[in-house]
């Protein structure tokens, strides 16, 4: 009967959009994480909440666990909806995703294997910070960039070439391969063996 | 251009969390460098969330199954917690690697688990290993080799499965770079050389190899110490 009144009502102020619809679903994602809606979140749970509890039945064949994941997972779609990023796929995989990270955490932890690789170590659905890694090798002094740049006449032409296209030009190294036409792993060993001999001519010259 | 890559059925159980902490990390970091099994991969997910969440209607043997199911009371629990803000804070991760001297840009999954590298140790000539720590049966190590280095012809008693993470390396077969991934079963002799350049690779090995040639048997009592 209950369920009847609900669906009814849904349907009635909800028009005919469904969460199943991807656009839909990534507007109400929006209004949680905006606006703190407790009118979408509802409806995303109305939705997704029994479908994970489906899944996770047929995972763990056990109620309780089920119940766990399916409560951890909609926990993180409410309190982290502004981690959402709609340019890199849809509302229901981003919601797979998560219960997939909470699903291999469970099966670890009830392994007792709480040392071992973790869900966020190897697939950082829910990372609050923006994944930055020091990719420049670091080179920004400008003394040493002048020093460098001397020394760099003293580099084999193809190693000064990849090194004057990244540091000079600032292109990235697949730009460069792409640009030269040759592999990723060349320029990254060119890169790499020219810093090797700069930094030996520095020191040579200290 | 990478060559070598996992198979469809090592992808997928990659993306449902299916494989040995060791072989998640291979295929991970494979991931991370191979625009194409990316690109695979996220369909995958996609594929299989549409399989979960697809249906307009839930069928009724789960709707059977979920009589017990307190969505109300559940969802009130929920609400009841405050949504966490934005947090624009970037947090710069080390993905740098310095060994013997040289710098090493290690891909995003490898980052993430800089901290389990161990050790570093120097192997016979010019060989370098550190073990990394995630955890299950197989065992994960990654190995850099100099500039010709030659590996003494080994069997493995189970499967050994490497990835260029930077460099190349050459066996009996083919030329191996960046990103390329190979497995090897316990049947394949095989003797990896380095030869102008340098090589950085992760191995994951399901059992200890053995070494077959001459001199070699003498080494392995160290092929314990080797991928331990
Ligand atoms: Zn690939």
């Amino acid at each position: 009967m209950q369920t009847a009144t609900e669906t009814n009502i849904r349907s009635k102020s909800m028009s005919s959009a469904q969460p199943d619809n991807p656009d839909h679903a990534a507007a109400l994602l929006s209004l949680v994480a905006n606006e703190q809606s407790r009118r979408a979140f509802s409806e995303l749970f109305a939705y997704f909440a029994p479908r994970l509890k489906a899944y996770a039945t047929r995972q763990f064949g056990n109620e309780q666990t089920a119940m766990d994941l399916v409560q951890e997972t909609m926990t993180n779609v409410w309190k982290k909806a502004h981690l959402f990023k709609p340019d890199r796929g849809s509302a229901s995989t981003w919601i797979f995703t998560i219960a997939r990270n909470i699903r291999f955490d469970i099966l670890r932890k009830n392994k007792h294997r709480q040392y071992d690789l973790s869900a966020d170590e190897l697939w950082p659905v829910l990372a609050e910070q923006n994944e930055s890694f020091n990719d420049d090798y670091g080179l920004d002094d400008e003394l040493l960039m002048q020093q460098l740049a001397n020394y760099c006449e003293e580099l084999p032409k193809a190693q000064r070439t990849v090194i004057e296209m990244i540091y000079v030009v600032g292109k990235s190294q697949q730009e460069v391969a792409d640009a030269l036409g040759i592999p990723l792993g060349t320029v990254k060993s060119r890169t790499r063996l020219a810093l090797q001999k700069l930094k030996e001519l520095v020191q040579r010259n200290d | 251009m990478i060559k070598f890559h996992p198979s469809e059925e090592y992808l997928f159980n990659y993306v449902t969390g299916e494989l040995s902490p060791a072989m998640l990390m291979m295929v991970g970091t494979h991931v991370d460098m191979c625009p194409q099994c990316a690109n695979t991969a996220q369909e995958m997910e996609t594929a299989l969330a549409n399989k979960l969440f697809g249906q307009a209607q839930l069928p009724e043997e789960f709707e059977a199954g979920n009589e017990g199911f307190d969505g109300a009371a559940m969802l009130a629990e929920i609400m009841a917690q405050t949504p966490q803000q934005h947090d624009d804070k970037v947090v710069k991760l080390s993905n740098e690697l310095i060994l013997e001297g040289k710098r090493f840009e290690l891909p995003a999954t490898l980052a993430r688990n800089h901290h389990r590298i161990g050790q570093w140790q120097k192997l016979i000539g010019k060989m370098w290993r550190a073990p990394v720590q995630v955890g299950g049966q197989d065992v994960l190590t990654m190995i850099y080799m100099a500039e010709n280095t030659r590996v003494a012809e080994h069997t493995h008693k189970g499967n050994e499965a490497t990835l260029v993470v930077n460099g190349v390396f050459n066996d009996e077969t083919s030329e191996y770079r960046d990103g390329d991934i190979m497995f090897l079963d316990g049947k394949v002799k095989h003797t990896p050389e380095t030869r102008q350049e340098d090589c950085l690779t992760l191995a994951a090995l399901d059992a200890p190899m053995h070494f077959t040639s001459g001199v070699s048997r003498l080494l392995n009592p160290f092929s314990s110490l080797f991928f331990k």
